[in-house]
């Protein structure tokens, strides 16, 4: 391979020089086509025809500066790797240089998108977990490398003290034959993929683009393709739509369904083909995955803390979870980055993601299985208390919708209608009016109340904490609902909160507050004894001199119900 | 469990008591500042001028009210305390927080102090962890405390072993 693998471990080295070619590619590949249209477009033109001439030498132009203005970027970086420490100067004009103890390094995580593989490129982003310091950014970005020093980067990084010389230089074969498989992907698997609420809402999204597309051409969008397919005109539609709108709205749905399962099936098997996740002799975990952008992550056993079990609520009805890391290190930015860095899985069967999470916490009988201590009865009725509201604030609603709609019917309807016709074509809020019934409004609301009491049941249901061996647990959530194990000696503080209301109630939120991950995990509206206790129990001796011990004289009721 | 139930006790220590003047000029200032918006319109424009009034009185009551309830009920809640172990504090008035913190995990320890805790002679002292949950403040302590808190808290966290993380 290249020459660079054989150079000695604190050499300064270089991006590699195929970089250059790499995002003069994209480029290419982004401005060519638009310098192409604008030619034909100005050749089109009833102007000068040495318009048309302009876009290809400008895009030319363009191009070869900012390639230019690559290639000086690309001298300007240099890295290295010491034995203490990982260092890196950048910049042209404001330079730059930063120093990282290895000590420090958390996670490695090598991506390789389609156009730069080609190259032989990947991008390597060393994690820090130096968050919590000054704002700067806590990550080191090399864009791009040859894979060889990436896969060179992402085992010195991890690599801690002195190693045994064999394994350092043999690389692949010496230490993989050891690895360990954690999980590999089961094609089957993506047959969970499409159980999203997303499903919907991106087939939604699909169709009111192209309704949108028609709507902007003036609805001639329509009109060509219907002429040029003998399909019917805009007027003989909208008569159809009113006769048949029993069958149009379930048929849409569909769709709509339909849509969203392709577009998520797609987006699952390109981000999770290939999934291989193992964890290698020294401890260090390690995910691969991805067809067209591979990525590889490797977080340092050290730094892996906890998993989450995540179980969105569709998901969880066909029986399916996902699991994900709780490590420091992996943070990148904001929370969404943070969240995709740390997926271990894809979506899987329940019992699987299980036994991965456990094998995962190195447990055996996984901290997930028996069922976590229920929170008590006054949790439930905070959350009935909650959704009382809600109810009704629906009833209201229904109410003066169903006024509007009396209204729209009655005085109104001859203007309405007629606006509607001219804005969309077709009547059909009015049409909807005349057709449907005013108590629909009130059988709606009620349909809705009853739903937000289900979902507080649901919630209450699905709280929960636990304290194991080396784990401490706690589960939460209704629309999605994750169960988070923390090792117990990454606990690194106690918050308790308390609003009026939980006050009233002898409740509190007791978070165990840890570098890694989202950085506290909250057993909610637990009983304020319960909870203290809980926490006495996975961190003892940290909570212990400012708890106290007193006759239960208001007896708070602390029995469960629900199972 | 049988009858016995654990409890939080409150840190051993309240805040100094000239937080209090702190808590409500902090408090009046920004009352004043809130009800500044309604108010110049209210003199400003003429034809729906008892529309801003109302507004303006309303806010200037509810600004009023958290000033003087306010600082009395933070007084009653805002304690803290350090031993050799840990850093216990309480805060908050009526949405109220308990933080503790081991020594080990301690990373960093320093004062800040606002021009207006500067008036009253006081000081905060912020406790970083490592966690994103944020750090520690003991608001509203005697400067020289303050200063004395954080060698004490110095001194033990190098004392004590571990890696802050």
């Amino acid at each position: 391979m290249s020459p660079n693998e054989e150079e000695p471990a604190g050499a300064w080295q270089g991006l590699s020089r195929l970089s250059v070619w790499a995002d003069a590619a994209v480029g290419v590949l982004f401005t060519a086509p638009v310098a192409i249209g604008l030619t034909i477009g100005l050749a089109l033109a009833p102007w000068a025809w040495w318009w048309a001439v302009l876009p290809v030498p400008a895009a030319v132009l363009v191009l070869a500066g900012t390639t230019y203005l690559d290639l000086l970027r690309l001298r300007a970086v240099r890295y290295r790797v010491t034995d203490e420490r990982m260092e890196m100067r950048s910049g042209l004009i404001a330079k730059a240089y930063r120093s990282i103890s290895r000590e420090r390094v958390r996670s490695v995580d090598v991506a390789a998108p389609l156009y730069a593989r080609v190259f032989g490129l990947c991008t390597v982003t060393v994690g820090t977990g130096e968050a919590a310091g000054a704002g700067g950014s806590e990550q080191l970005q090399l864009q791009f490398v040859t894979a060889g020093q990436g896969e060179q980067l992402r085992r010195e990084l991890l690599q801690r003290g002195p190693v045994p010389e064999a394994a350092g230089e043999d690389g692949q074969s010496g230490s993989e034959g050891e690895d360990e498989e954690l999980a590999r992907l089961d094609p089957r698997w993506f047959a969970y993929a499409p159980a999203t609420g997303a499903t919907l809402g991106i087939g939604f999204g699909v169709l009111a683009t192209l309704a949108s597309i028609n709507a902007q051409t003036g609805g001639e969008g329509w009109e060509w393709l219907s002429g040029r397919f003998g399909l019917p005109s805009r007027a003989e539609i909208s008569s159809f739509i009113m006769g048949r709108l029993l069958l149009l709205v379930p048929g849409a749905l569909l769709a709509l369904l339909f849509l969203g399962a392709v577009v998520t099936l797609a987006v699952a098997v390109e981000t999770w083909w290939n999934y291989r996740l193992i964890r290698q002799p020294d401890g260090t975990v390690r995910l691969r995955r991805g067809l067209l952008t591979s990525v590889s992550l490797s977080v340092e056993g050290r730094r892996l803390n906890g998993v989450t079990l995540r179980e969105p609520f569709v998901l969880r009805s066909v029986g399916g979870a996902e699991v994900r890391a709780v490590a420091t290190g992996l943070s990148a930015g904001d929370d969404e980055k943070t969240a995709a860095k740390s997926r271990l899985s894809p979506a899987m069967p329940g019992k699987l993601a299980r036994k991965l999470a456990a094998a995962l916490l190195r447990t055996t009988g996984s901290p997930f299985d028996p069922a976590p201590r229920a929170h008590p009865r006054a949790a439930l009725r905070r959350r009935f208390t909650r959704a009382g509201t809600a109810a009704l604030a629906g009833a209201a609603a229904a109410g003066g919708l169903a006024w509007a709609h009396v209204q729209v019917r009655g005085p109104w309807s001859g203007i309405w209608s007629s606006v509607e016709v001219e804005t969309m074509g077709v009547p059909l809020t009015s049409g909807a009016a005349e057709g449907a019934p005013v108590w629909g409004w009130f059988a709606a609301a009620v349909l809705f109340g009853a739903a937000a009491f289900w979902y507080a049941a649901g919630s209450y249901r699905n709280l929960g904490h636990a304290v194991h061996p080396h784990h401490l647990v706690v589960r939460s959530g209704m629309a999605v609902r994750t169960t988070v194990a923390v090792e117990r000696s990454a606990v690194i503080g106690w918050r308790i909160t308390r609003s009026p209301f939980q006050r009233r109630l002898g409740l509190a939120d007791v978070s165990a507050t840890t570098a890694a991950g989202e950085g506290q995990y909250t057993a909610t509206d637990v009983g304020l004894g319960q909870g203290l206790a809980w926490a006495d129990e996975a961190v003892p001796d940290l909570l212990a001199p400012f708890v106290e011990r007193v006759e239960d004289q208001d007896g708070q009721p602390e029995r469960p119900v629900l199972p | 469990m049988s009858d016995q139930v654990l409890r939080l006790r409150p840190p051993r220590h309240r805040v100094d008591r000239r937080a209090i003047m702190w808590w409500t000029t902090r408090a009046l200032m920004t009352t004043v500042a809130v009800t500044a918006v309604p108010a110049v319109p209210a003199v400003l424009v003429e034809p729906i001028r008892s529309w801003f009034l109302l507004t303006t009185a309303a806010v200037a009551a509810v600004g009023l009210a958290v000033t003087v309830v306010m600082p009395q009920w933070r007084y009653r809640v805002h304690r803290w305390e350090v031993t050799d172990t840990a850093v216990y504090t309480s805060s908050g008035w009526v949405w109220q927080e308990w933080r503790v913190a081991p020594m080990s995990r301690i990373q960093t320890v320093d004062t800040a102090r606002g021009p207006l805790q500067r008036v009253f002679g006081l000081s905060s002292v912020t406790v970083t962890t490592a966690s994103a949950a944020g750090p520690i403040e003991i608001s509203g302590l005697d400067h020289t405390l303050a200063t004395e808190v954080v060698d004490q808290l110095t001194e033990t966290t190098e004392a004590t072993p571990g890696d802050a993380t």
